[in-house]
């Protein structure tokens, strides 16, 4: 804005001082904090995850050992390769299955219908339990598999199950099971999806309906492409969501070891090593979605 | 003229019709997925109320023949909940207050000035999102107690006046969305009668974003609640442990009570006096899955309620918020 505007020299110096002082006041504590309890301690973990950090008289001491300890994490620890390769799996079917489902359950809501704001309710619920020791607990009790042992004499006759054998059965309540728990984890993206659908400019579904397109060919051509911003944003979501949620078996190994193994440098090489992994799967999910995002703000700028 | 005119006529029938089986199946969707959700509610209240025998007996799955409130008031008594209770509230409410003032005064900053370094900066929000706490927990362990801020809830809460801890970035974006999206002619105005860029916020720009300010408080109300994993390093006593914490307790006693030979060392005098008890003492005494079920829900009833009474303006908030613009 302030250079577009013919000013003199002295005025449009005093304008940008002005605009970068007032700026400052706002995010000054946010680079004090910043500093003090973020990135110090995040350059502190990378020095430990390179070397031997231990506790001595007063203090402590890190004797640098390169990358031993990652090389250690990478091919001697068993159990952490092992639960690496478990989340990186889980993330990947479970964050397609979110976007679909929460988008499909949002589209229905989003009509005109009976006890929408019901509903609306009901699937933000899990939400509620969802972050804590709740859910953990709820989880130990195999709750996700016996809200299927409902479903499953529906689905599953007990002549299917015979046909089909105990094996294929389990294959199958195991794949009943981890879509209540996806289900689960839409509240968030149901609701992101909600607010993105309401910015959708009717206008456009009317222009669509005047063309003659039917339901099916709206959606693919005007709410998907719309949608698409807030699709990368709920992607995001639930792929940090899942890496760091505290339910998440990494993320318990981490503090074991640091706090109860007191292996503090092998902690922390794991965790910059899923930290690096996070990092680099939320820059590939941006990357692709770029090509596929229908973006206004080319033209809005 | 007139067949065809009745031919259009049906034409449009049978697409209304097509279209209202469409909506009931839908419909029917909906409630069977609604079914899914609310199942973690009802296998709760139910396990909760079942007694002891009810919930040996395997022909009994949705209607206990004995229902008692014993499992509750023995998970009062184990959770102490007043006093966590308490613990909890004053937590969650100072989290929640921190998360509002803090994150949108900070959110103004980014939303509103250009100034040098804005967009390196944000990308630190950013980044503050995706690291997982569990990597610079250990350093900031080591600093909390240099600073000799261990044991008490300084570690949890310090953090959150600077906009950091407990997934501080997303609400600084949620507020930098907002407003970005909100005009900035009521801004104008004020800063023509004379308002400075503080005052401004205050003023104008805060109490404009209702509907942001709604969302923040069900997020932070509901994830600080939560919340036991900074509460598990930070707060050693036991008197100061919130409640999802003291959960982790009732849940250790459950483990005893179900596995009284197979017990870790803290837990080994409960185990064997577990070992010695009769029948009978054992039934009036066991910490049973009923028991756990009701402490669970103990624990997660006030944000319950807290959520019945915000959720019609947090639903209108997120439709009218322009959060996802």
């Amino acid at each position: 804005m302030n250079e577009t505007r013919p000013l003199t020299h002295r005025r449009s110096r005093k304008a940008w001082l002005r605009e970068n002082l007032s700026g400052y006041i706002f995010v000054a504590p946010y680079v004090i904090g910043l500093i003090v309890f973020f990135t110090f301690p995040l350059v502190f973990s990378l020095r430990i995850s390179f070397g031997d950090y231990q506790l001595a008289r007063g203090g402590y001491t890190i004797t640098p050992t390169g990358l031993s300890n990652y090389y250690k994490v990478l091919f001697e620890e068993v159990d952490f390769t092992q639960a690496f390769v478990n989340a990186i799996v889980d993330t990947l079917i479970d964050t397609p299955l979110i976007v679909v489902f929460s988008l499909i359950l949002s589209v229905m809501l989003n009509r005109r219908m009976p006890a929408k704001g019901l509903f609306r309710t009901i699937f933000f619920l899990p939400f509620l339990l969802g972050s804590g020791y709740v859910m953990k607990q709820l989880l130990g009790m195999n709750v996700n598999e016996s809200a299927m042992s409902m479903a499953r004499g529906i689905i599953f006759p007990i002549q299917v199950q015979e046909y089909i054998g105990p094996a294929a059965t389990k294959v199958a309540m195991g794949f009943l099971s981890r879509i209540t728990l996806i289900l689960w984890r839409c509240g968030v993206p149901i609701v992101l999806f909600l607010s993105g659908l309401q910015s959708i400019p009717v206008s456009l579904y009317e222009a669509g309906m005047v063309d003659g397109a039917t339901e099916w060919e709206k959606f693919w051509k005007i709410t998907v492409p719309m949608i698409s911003p807030v699709m990368l944003l709920v992607m995001v979501y639930t792929v940090i969501d899942s890496f760091t949620d505290a339910s998440n078996p990494m993320v318990d190994m981490f503090y074991t070891r640091a706090f109860e193994k007191l292996e503090y440098s092998l902690s922390a090489a794991m965790s910059w090593m899923y930290f690096g992994f996070i990092l680099l799967l939320v820059l590939l999910i941006f990357l692709v979605m770029r090509r596929f995002i229908y973006s206004e703000h080319d033209t809005r700028a | 003229m007139k067949g065809r005119r009745a031919w259009h006529w049906l034409q449009y029938r049978v697409l209304q019709n097509g279209k209202r089986i469409f909506s009931v199946l839908m419909l029917l969707f909906l409630m069977t997925v609604s079914f899914v959700f609310l199942y973690p509610f009802l296998y709760m209240l139910v396990t909760s109320i079942k007694s002891y025998a009810d919930l040996n007996d395997v022909s009994i799955n949705w209607i206990p023949r004995t229902p008692t409130l014993r499992n509750y008031a023995q998970a009062w008594e184990i959770l102490e909940y007043p006093r966590h209770f308490m613990i909890s509230l004053g937590l969650t409410a100072a989290c929640i207050a921190a998360k509002i003032f803090v994150s949108s005064f900070i959110a103004y900053g980014f939303a509103r000035y250009r100034f040098v370094g804005r967009g390196p900066l944000f990308a630190m929000v950013i980044l503050t999102m995706i690291v997982p706490t569990q990597t610079i927990l250990l350093p900031q362990y080591i600093q909390f107690s240099h600073m000799g801020w261990v044991k008490t809830a300084l570690p949890i809460l310090i953090p959150q006046l600077f906009g950091l801890g407990l997934r501080g970035g997303i609400f600084i974006f949620l507020f930098r969305q907002f407003f970005l999206g909100i005009p900035k002619s009521l801004e104008e105005a004020a800063r023509l009668d004379g308002c400075g860029p503080v005052g401004t916020y205050l003023r104008i720009s805060l109490p404009a974003a209702q509907s942001a300010i709604i969302i923040t408080i069900v997020l932070a109300m509901v994830w600080c609640w939560n919340d036991y994993y900074e509460a598990q390093i930070y707060l050693k006593d036991m008197s100061s442990w919130p409640l999802p914490k003291m959960l982790q307790q009732v849940y250790y006693y459950y483990e005893a009570y179900r596995n009284p030979s197979g017990i870790s060392a803290s837990n080994y005098n409960l185990a064997s006096q577990i070992r010695t008890m009769d029948a009978a003492t054992l039934e009036k005494k066991i910490v049973s899955e009923g028991t756990l079920m009701a402490a669970t829900f103990l624990v997660i009833l006030p944000v319950l309620i807290a959520y019945a009474f915000l959720q019609r303006r947090f639903i209108q908030g997120i439709e009218r918020s322009g959060l996802v613009d």
